[in-house]
């Protein structure tokens, strides 16, 4: 197990260093940068600029002073906004992605696990042709228009829940299922699935034999199996979760790090640009390793290597 | 020529599959055919007609310029239809190629090779496509390279696992035998093979790439079309009736609704592909 | 085993949710408290360093915050604030500002002189590398200054003669020299707490200000919060309390107003199709403002060098469609200075003649638009910028017979084209930084670095440096009027197209907002409406 976990950590290394050396080679390939002004600027200022940002040295150099920033914590200054350095940004706009992730995974949780043992356990009732088809339905909306219907709907005709801004209880309701909703359809119809074909196997049965209420035998026995090919697809969630929170902060006026990357890309501010795609990175491995850990501990396989 | 017959006739039996295809022909045609299909120019302006609601000779009203919405949302086909068959047909070259010849030397080459799709695997999508998006431009040819560079893995990983497959059966090892060339195995023997699954991913690879346009252009970053004569984003359109929701939302509605049905009928038809090329997998 | 494991990893999770919840939420944001004023930005301020700030979000907060030796009356003349009167000497050359001895900096410190002195000179300072550097180039050795040609900040033309007087050499006569000291970043700055916190000066911990509201927290991204100032000179303001928001969606702003979460909209919260709507909105007002839109013709390469294809395209455009399509009360404008500002003269300029034009671009030789070069039009990403030029294009298309091709970029990569690869026609706008013609007249001089058409005028730049030295009124609006000929009738490189207005709803509840036509939110006079508290200083505007 630890040479898988040993494995799994090296292989998150590699992708952060991809990602850091892609975003730096972007940096100094596509135009517009702290330069460019609505007006000239005299040779004095302009040297003045570079030297401050460091864009008088060779790329290697550069290239060099920039990871060794990164291992430090230090990712650098903006370019727009002036006074502040990426690392202050992201530490004030971090904590609301993350909670909006993680909420939007709690409902998709909650609302798939109820929904998925009960089109299993109703097998081939209404329920569960419905559940393929909300399951479809579910991941062909996407996030910016399930968005605006809901603000359209609850917000400006209904009025019950507020539009945007992060303040209290009923400002998270919309975010939350917004994000959350395709996750919950899709979880849904892996756990029925899942579930399903655990139950076509021989330890069932045994169960059965046995004399046990078909719900006992769901909860206890079939749904451990099941969680294998669940955690399997959480990697590839938080991936979907993070990419998604950013159309859902932009609609909501939420206040986290997936907004400031928006206009970051619209201003060009390359060093917040690469700042938010390392810690996004950093965040999706993370994510991926935790679904390793968990994985081993679950998967007897790899528990023995 | 024999296996498209046993596909069609099982896509006969799935009547949401069926659906799907019919009304993603609709719209292909209806997006090529437009000029013929609508008298109204998708671009221009019209001050006399500003934001009319839908009636009969704007069947979709208009927008804010007083273009027809309904013909801008024909000529809108175009792009998104275009940006995802032609994105996922670029990623299914480039993985199925790059599966297949790692797959089929094999050794460490092919751990090398596996290695790199693992850690792309490992990338932020939406993210790495929006920076690559700025490095190759954001036109149609651009937006398309970037959304495919992100999407080629998948392609990779199943042609490389059906080559290697492939290859534990006897009959690659007798080709070699008697002297088959590396192409003839690959194409007799290996191709008819992974056809299948590769279908499939790459019938799931479009709606994917067309959520991934259109929630783009919906932000402000995707395609920045110069020549809206052409065809705009579906996602631009959208982006013109969010802000007009509250007083006009008809603005919004139809080209969400375009791109939701278009996405829902791919997935349907994928839906009912993978059951008959993969029953494994349902 | 899993059984376990989600037992107490469920009470981790929780406590970990818990405390990620505190963390992001602010616990004391009140949505509907009545003592607070609440406003949306619309996007975070790059910078409150007012050398540094080139933005109108960031001016905002900062005319809030602080007050400079003037600011600009109903009639847009400058009048006395911490300047309680001024000389101007030699002819001109020389001003001399007498300061008030009874305005002090939050801090309890007095504003002295040298608190002008330490900021003018930090704007020029090349290190600083600040935008609006030039604005004080009419100072005696302010250019050299910056340009790095002299390293002796005694040299230029700004001292303090002692704590209450301000000396300013010039190097020529300028009659908008006053109105220049409106502008933001003239405010003082003081030197010791610039020098201690370094870039950081501008945090509220740090920052020091002698306005009408303090900086009481800067959430980035989220919101800054104000509260009033109970050692303004002009006496405390009458609501405590002043929430910005930074809600950059309008449609989302809106509906937060109509929730009851805002008290104030204007165009950066208002989606432009809205805008017809809340028209007949109670506290609705729409405010002109002096800001210019034009589209600028590359003039040294073909098809624009011809002064008659210049003129026919410029014929073929009529401006009455704009506040049509914007929907925000525009001002179809065919000269350039903007009315409201002196000199503005509406009979300037040429108007809608699509006959005409095609006689022009028939006679320049390119009949019904046949064998026309393919042109581009620019425009920088934004939803205005866009139903504008497709709305242009269209009419171009409709009475030239020449289909541009569009193409946008961000601001900054756009900025960047136009000064390396610019498109045949492109899209810019100006606002006043201060109410004067010489201001927005400046821009298209030969040496201007804002000038991207390529065009020279010797004579256009003389009449203005005329008219700079020029004190007299009249004499001074004859010159611009020649010079207005010049740029938007005879040579023509750019075609004005519209002055913006903007619109402004204000909660009912309250009064004393004053949006001013410089595009600045002015609180120090809000109150609510059933209040008794009488307002200190004498409002501007919306009363």
């Amino acid at each position: 197990m630890a040479r898988f976990l040993l494995r799994r950590l090296l292989h998150g290394l590699a992708v952060l260093w991809v990602v850091v050396t892609l975003t730096f080679i972007l940096m100094h390939v596509t135009p517009g940068g702290p330069f460019d002004r609505e007006r000239r600027l005299p040779p004095e200022v302009l040297a003045n600029i570079a030297a401050k940002y460091h864009l008088d040295e060779p790329l290697l150099k550069q290239y060099a002073r920039y990871l060794q920033a990164i291992l430090r914590g230090d990712l650098g200054p903006s370019y727009k906004y002036i006074d502040r350095n990426v690392s202050d940004i992201v530490i004030d706009t971090l904590p609301v992605s993350a909670l909006l992730g993680i909420l939007a995974l709690l409902f998709a949780l909650a609302f798939s696990f109820p929904v998925g043992i009960g089109a299993a356990y109703y097998h081939n009732s209404w329920i569960d042709r419905w559940c393929l088809l909300f399951a479809t339905l579910g991941i062909s909306l996407p996030h910016f228009i399930l968005g605006a219907l809901l603000i359209w709907l609850f917000s400006l005709q209904l009025g019950w829940f507020q539009a945007g801004r992060w303040e209290n209880l009923a400002s998270v309701v919309l975010p939350t299922i917004t994000l959350g909703a395709a996750p919950a359809a899709y979880l849904s119809y892996l756990l029925r699935s899942t579930l399903l074909e655990t139950l076509g196997e021989d330890f069932i049965r045994t169960a059965r034999a046995k004399g046990l209420k078909e719900i006992a035998v769901l909860l206890k026995h079939a749904l451990n199996n099941s969680l294998i090919p669940t955690l399997t697809v959480l990697g590839p969630l938080a991936a979907a979760l993070i990419t998604g929170s950013f159309v859902v902060e932009y609609i909501f006026a939420l206040p986290g790090m997936g907004r400031f990357f928006i206009t970051a890309v619209t201003d060009r501010d390359y060093p917040l640009i690469m700042g938010v795609t390392l810690v996004y990175t950093v965040l999706l491995v993370c994510a991926n390793l935790a679904v390793d850990l968990l994985y081993s501990f679950v998967d007897p396989r790899i528990k023995s290597r | 020529m024999k296996n498209t017959g046993i596909l069609w006739k099982g896509l006969c039996r799935k009547p949401a599959a069926l659906r799907g295809l019919a009304f993603i022909l609709v719209i292909c045609l209806g997006g090529f055919l437009a000029p013929l299909i609508s008298p109204y120019s998708p671009g221009g302006l019209d001050e006399q007609r500003i934001l009319e609601g839908p009636g009969w000779s704007h069947w979709m009203g208009t927008d804010g310029l007083g273009r027809d919405l309904f013909t801008r949302i024909l000529y809108g086909a175009r792009v998104s239809i275009t940006v995802g068959i032609g994105t996922a047909l670029a990623a299914l070259l480039i993985g199925t190629l790059y599966g297949l010849i790692s797959g089929y030397v094999g050794g460490t080459f092919d751990n090398l090779l596996m290695r790199i799709v693992d850690v792309c695997y490992g990338l932020p999508d939406l993210l790495i496509f929006i920076l690559l998006s700025l490095v190759f431009g954001r036109n149609i040819a651009g937006i398309l390279v970037a959304l495919a560079l992100v999407t080629w893995v998948r392609f990779a990983r199943i042609a490389r696992g059906q080559v290697l497959q492939a290859k534990e059966f006897i009959y690659v090892e007798g080709a070699r035998a008697i002297g088959a060339s590396h192409a003839r195995i690959i194409a007799r023997h290996i191709l008819p093979n992974i056809l299948a699954p590769i279908l499939v991913t790459l019938t799931f690879s479009i709606p994917a790439a067309i959520l991934a346009e259109s929630t783009l252009s919906f932000i402000g970053l995707g395609i920045n079309d110069p020549y809206s004569e052409w065809g705009t984003s579906w996602g631009t359109l959208a982006q013109d009736g969010w802000r007009a929701m509250r007083s006009y939302p008809h603005i919004i509605f139809f080209p969400a609704a375009a791109i939701f049905l278009t996405i829902l009928a791919f997935n349907f038809l994928g839906n009912g592909l993978r059951d008959i090329l993969d029953p494994k997998t349902r | 085993m899993p059984a376990t494991l989600t037992k107490t990893s469920i009470r981790r999770a929780l406590f970990v949710l818990a405390l990620l919840f505190l963390s992001s939420c602010n616990p004391f944001s009140q949505s509907n408290s009545q003592k607070v004023f609440r406003v949306n930005l619309g996007t975070e301020p790059p910078s409150l360093d007012w050398s540094l700030a080139t933005d109108h979000v960031s001016f905002n907060v900062i005319a809030n915050l602080m007050v400079g030796l003037t600011e600009f009356d109903k009639n847009l003349k400058p009048a006395p604030v911490i300047a309680s009167s001024w000389d101007i000497l030699e002819g001109g050359k020389r001003i001399v500002f007498h300061l008030r001895d009874d305005v002090a900096w939050s801090d309890g410190q007095k504003v002295r002189a040298q608190d002008f002195e330490y900021s003018w000179k930090r704007l020029l300072n090349p290190k600083t590398a600040s935008e609006y550097a030039y604005i004080l180039f009419d100072i005696l050795n302010a250019e050299e200054y910056h340009e790095g040609k002299t390293t002796d900040e005694e040299l230029v033309g700004v001292k303090s003669r002692d704590d209450r007087t301000l000396e300013v050499k010039l190097k020529h006569p300028a009659s908008y020299f006053l109105s220049i000291t409106t502008f933001e970043v003239t405010y003082p700055q003081r030197q010791d707490m610039v020098e201690k916190f370094g870039s950081k000066w501008t945090e509220p911990d740090n920052i020091v200000t002698n306005g009408p509201f303090l900086l009481a927290s800067w959430k980035h991204e989220n919101e800054i919060r104000l509260k009033a100032n109970p050692g303004f000179f002009l006496g405390k303001p009458a609501i405590e309390k002043v929430d910005m928001f930074m809600i950059n969606e309008k449609t989302t702003a809106l509906a937060m107003y109509e929730q009851g979460q805002l008290d104030f909209l204007d165009n950066h919260s208002i989606p432009i199709l809205e805008k017809p709507r809340l028209a007949k909105a109670p506290g609705f007002q729409k405010v002109p403002q002096l800001r210019g839109y034009y589209y600028g013709f590359v003039t040294d390469r073909k098809p624009f060098n011809d002064v008659r294809v210049r003129k026919a395209f410029s014929m073929a455009i009529d401006r009455t469609v704009f506040p049509k399509i914007l929907h925000g009360g525009e001002q179809p404008a065919s000269s350039w200075i903007p009315p409201g500002m002196p000199a503005h003269n509406p009979r300037i300029g040429l108007t809608y003649n699509p006959p005409e034009a095609r006689r022009l671009l028939r006679e320049a030789g390119y009949p019904d638009g046949k064998g026309f070069p393919q042109i581009t039009l620019g425009y920088n990403t934004d939803e205005d910028h866009k139903i504008v030029a497709e709305a242009v294009q269209g009419m171009w298309k409709r009475n030239l017979g020449v289909l541009a091709r569009l193409e946008n970029q961000e601001w900054k990569v756009y900025l960047k084209k136009l000064q390396t690869d610019p498109p045949d026609v492109f899209r810019l706008g100006w606002g006043a930084d201060y109410p004067d013609p010489d201001n927005f007249m400046k821009l298209f001089t030969a040496l201007s670095g804002n000038n991207n058409t390529r065009w020279k005028n010797p004579r256009y730049d003389q009449l203005l440096e005329l008219a700079a030295g020029e004190f007299g009124e009249k004499k001074r609006a004859k010159l611009y009027d020649e010079a207005q000929k010049i740029l938007c009738e005879t040579d023509l490189p750019i075609v004005p197209l519209f002055t913006t207005a903007e619109s402004t709803v204000l909660s009912p509840r309250y009064t004393g907002l004053e949006y001013s036509s410089m595009g600045r939110l002015i609180l120090r006079n809000v109150r609510l409406k059933e209040s008794n508290q009488f307002p200190a200083p004498a409002a501007r505007g919306r009363d």
